[in-house]
């Protein structure tokens, strides 16, 4: 419901801006006559997805003696096959160019697919042990899969399960940032570090050969998440947190040269945290603390509202 | 909210909806351009980024100088505390009200920032009067800042336009009435009474968007709680009840060490279990009649919720299979959705379609990878360690076997 648009639309039309024979579809669509469940059903989809892939994992861990690794290794199996062949009937031709998803229900399918074939790679690595002593290897197989897929059937999505299943390879996720940071551990953040800045090289490299540009802003914004909370998971050390303000003011430098917003805001707020741990280093007064704090902060809004008036970021 | 305000809403809709026009490609840059022109915006505006960043910092702002000003007066005196956070609540809702009127701030951040603020010092202080300095308990005191809370949640979200101060207030005002001897029929009867109303206010012509967004708020949260009124989960557990500080009779009764009984399984339990099970059937019928999504939204959540009760009451077993087969049975019900929409004439029925409309795909789009990245982790593996087979599905059925599979 949109009275206003309702109202507005017969003046638009009267006026030559609006097309008259697009008026009538838009304002069925203002006033609620018409109305898109595409976003929803997308997010029903892709809550369908966890719930059963929930429930194939749970599957997997509660029944290797009762129903046999057999059965379980095939009935994944074919489940998979049957969404990738769904897939692979309704996909379009490759290109190296953003291809228009065939229908609303294509991403989720293939992920589906994918994380089948995961979980089935899995049980049969842990049951077989086919990879020998490299049983982790089989996160860097899915992130192959995963990728190529990503690749050949123009899922954004897909490409972003790669990436974490990579990163996950190395020993690192997002889900034990939050641990990592805490106990700084240094595998862990220089795992992060170099998996970011290769995201991040990804992003850029596909960006500037023109193929699968659109690709370009998962690769890069995970990437820049991993390399500053890599840098950030080592801030016990104030070296580190020099280096988090070093890295993030030339993110927040780069992003603003670009007009890259949310890299913006990583960047911002990656310095602002690097700096204040700089100084928490020099004084452990409370109310310097609070004074620092209060102070910095009203400078950053200050920045932030000069930059805004240069960078324009739409409403 | 001012009429000027109202008016400047109600200019910033059509905008959105011009936008939405052009990203479609029903008008050119130009025809975009002339909308602009002729809706015009009066506001200080910033983008969603700065938004946040600007949100963000101010709160940080703001505490690092109550906490610089709390230390310059020795700290631990509660009472120059409380007094401390009315002053500066009353002052950054003066701030707020200056932002918006005089500044002619809006979706600015910082102005949202100030309001939140000013309403938790409020709050704080409030808090700190009733329970130190009256000692007058918990009792009576949870009720007061309930209302409190939703006076001025209910004053901010009229004055300002914020329908989240609106969906907040109305659940404190729930959260007040629990504490009333029949509070749980008060949450059944309310919620039943005002909805229509509510539902004509968020559709009236009058308001000015921010209002009819409130009063959609305030209707989901009065749903949601005629939900938890009538669940027979809500029933058993005297969930109202605890909101309400009273003790479930059923803990009162019930011997040490020996776990409470259900409240009742009378006809007051089987009308809670059938409650349970046609609310979200009226919900989805009233939403897909009015053709209101939030409402629907609303109905699919309850269903899911009566869904998972029935499985918790009927023990339905084991887990793996009950998720396997909900998330199947899931998916194909979405399938049949898409396919009944896209055959029906113009590719809709009954006013509906799957297909995108109007809709900001690029947003979208990047709302589902922020999901997919969040919620699609494989557990890591542990550096030098090979790194044994776990099952699981625990963390959203993520790509490796680690942790998940």
């Amino acid at each position: 419901m949109n009275p206003e648009v309702v109202q507005a639309i017969p003046a638009l039309v009267e006026s030559g801006v609006l097309p008259p024979a697009a008026a009538p579809r838009l304002l069925r669509i203002a006033r609620g006559e018409l109305v898109s469940v595409h976003a929803e059903l997308r997010a029903l989809l892709y809550a369908g997805v966890l719930l059963l892939t929930a429930g194939v994992g749970l599957l997997v861990r509660q029944n290797l003696d009762r129903i046999g690794p057999v059965a379980i290794a095939a009935g994944l199996g074919l489940a998979a096959a049957a969404a990738l062949v769904w897939v692979t009937r309704v996909a379009p031709p490759f290109s190296w160019q953003e291809v228009a998803s065939p229908n609303l229900a294509f991403d989720y399918i293939l992920l589906l697919g994918i994380l089948l074939v995961a979980a089935d790679l899995a049980y049969c690595e842990a049951e077989l042990g086919l990879l020998g002593t490299h049983r982790s290897w089989h996160l860097l197989i899915v992130a192959a899969l995963a990728g190529a897929a990503a690749f050949r059937f123009d899922s954004r999505v897909v490409f972003s399960l790669a990436l974490s299943s990579y990163a996950a390879w190395r020993g690192v996720s997002l889900a034990d940032a939050g641990a990592a940071v805490a106990s700084a551990a240094g595998a862990w953040r220089w795992n992060a570090i170099a998996c970011g800045i290769l995201f991040a090289g990804l992003g850029l490299g596909l960006a500037r050969a023109g193929r699968k540009a659109h690709f370009e802003p998962v690769a890069v914004h995970l990437g820049c998440l991993l390399a500053l909370g890599g840098i950030a998971a080592g801030m016990q050390d104030p070296a580190w947190g020099a280096a988090l303000l070093l890295a993030g003011g030339a993110l927040a430098a780069v992003a603003y040269r670009t007009r890259r917003f949310p890299l913006f805001a990583y960047g911002v707020v990656a310095a602002y945290v690097g700096l204040t741990r700089l100084l928490a280093e020099m004084s452990h007064d409370v109310a310097l603390g609070c004074l620092w704090i209060g102070a910095s902060s009203a400078m950053v809004i200050a920045g932030l509202l000069a930059v805004h008036r240069r960078m324009k970021e739409p409403a | 909210m001012t009429p000027e305000l109202g008016r400047s809403d109600r200019a910033a809709a059509v905008r959105a909806a011009a936008r939405s026009w052009r990203r479609a490609g029903i008008i050119d840059a130009a025809a975009l351009a002339a909308v602009e022109n002729g809706f015009p915006d009066d506001r200080v505006r910033v983008g969603p980024v700065f938004r946040a960043l600007l949100f963000v910092f101010t709160l940080v702002g703001v505490s690092g100088a109550l906490g610089f000003v709390a230390a310059g007066m020795g700290g631990g005196r509660g009472g120059a505390l409380a007094v401390l956070a009315l002053v500066a609540g009353i002052a950054l809702l003066a701030l707020t009200e200056f932002q918006v009127g005089a500044l002619r701030r809006r979706q600015g951040g910082i102005e949202a920032a100030t309001s939140l603020m000013g309403i938790a010092l409020l709050l704080a202080a409030a808090a700190w009067f009733l329970y130190e300095a009256e000692h007058l308990g918990r009792a009576p005191s949870v009720p007061a800042l309930c209302v409190l809370a939703a006076a001025l949640a209910g004053a901010a979200a009229w004055r300002w336009g914020y329908p989240l101060y609106a969906a907040v207030g109305a659940a404190a005002a729930l959260a007040a009435l629990a504490h009333l001897p029949a509070g749980r029929i008060v949450w059944i009867a309310l919620p039943l009474a005002a909805a229509p109303a509510l539902l004509r206010l968020s559709e009236s012509p009058r308001l000015p968007p921010a209002h009819r967004s409130s009063a959609m708020a305030v209707l989901l949260v009065a749903l949601a709680g005629l939900y938890l009124a009538v669940h027979v989960g809500s029933w058993d557990q005297q969930i109202v009840e605890r909101i309400g500080g009273r003790p479930s009779w059923s803990t009162l009764v019930a011997p040490p060490g020996v776990p409470p009984a259900p409240a009742d399984t009378g006809l007051l339990w089987w009308s809670a279990v059938a409650a349970t099970a046609l609310l979200p059937i009226l919900l989805l019928a009233a939403a897909l009649k009015r053709r209101r999504l939030p409402l629907l939204l609303a109905g699919a959540v309850a269903a899911v919720a009566s869904l998972a009760t029935l499985r918790h009451y009927l023990h339905l077993e084991p887990i793996w299979l009950v998720l396997t087969l909900a998330g199947a049975l899931w998916i194909a019900v979405v399938f049949g959705l898409w396919r009944y929409l896209e055959s029906g004439p113009g590719a809709e029925r009954d006013g509906f379609t799957a297909d995108p409309l109007l809709t900001d795909r690029g947003r979208q789009g990047a709302l589902e990878i922020g999901a997919a990245v969040l919620t699609l982790q494989p557990g890591a593996r542990s550096p030098g360690e090979a790194h044994p087979f776990e099952g699981g599905g625990g963390r959203s059925g993520g790509a490796g076997a680690t942790g998940d599979f």
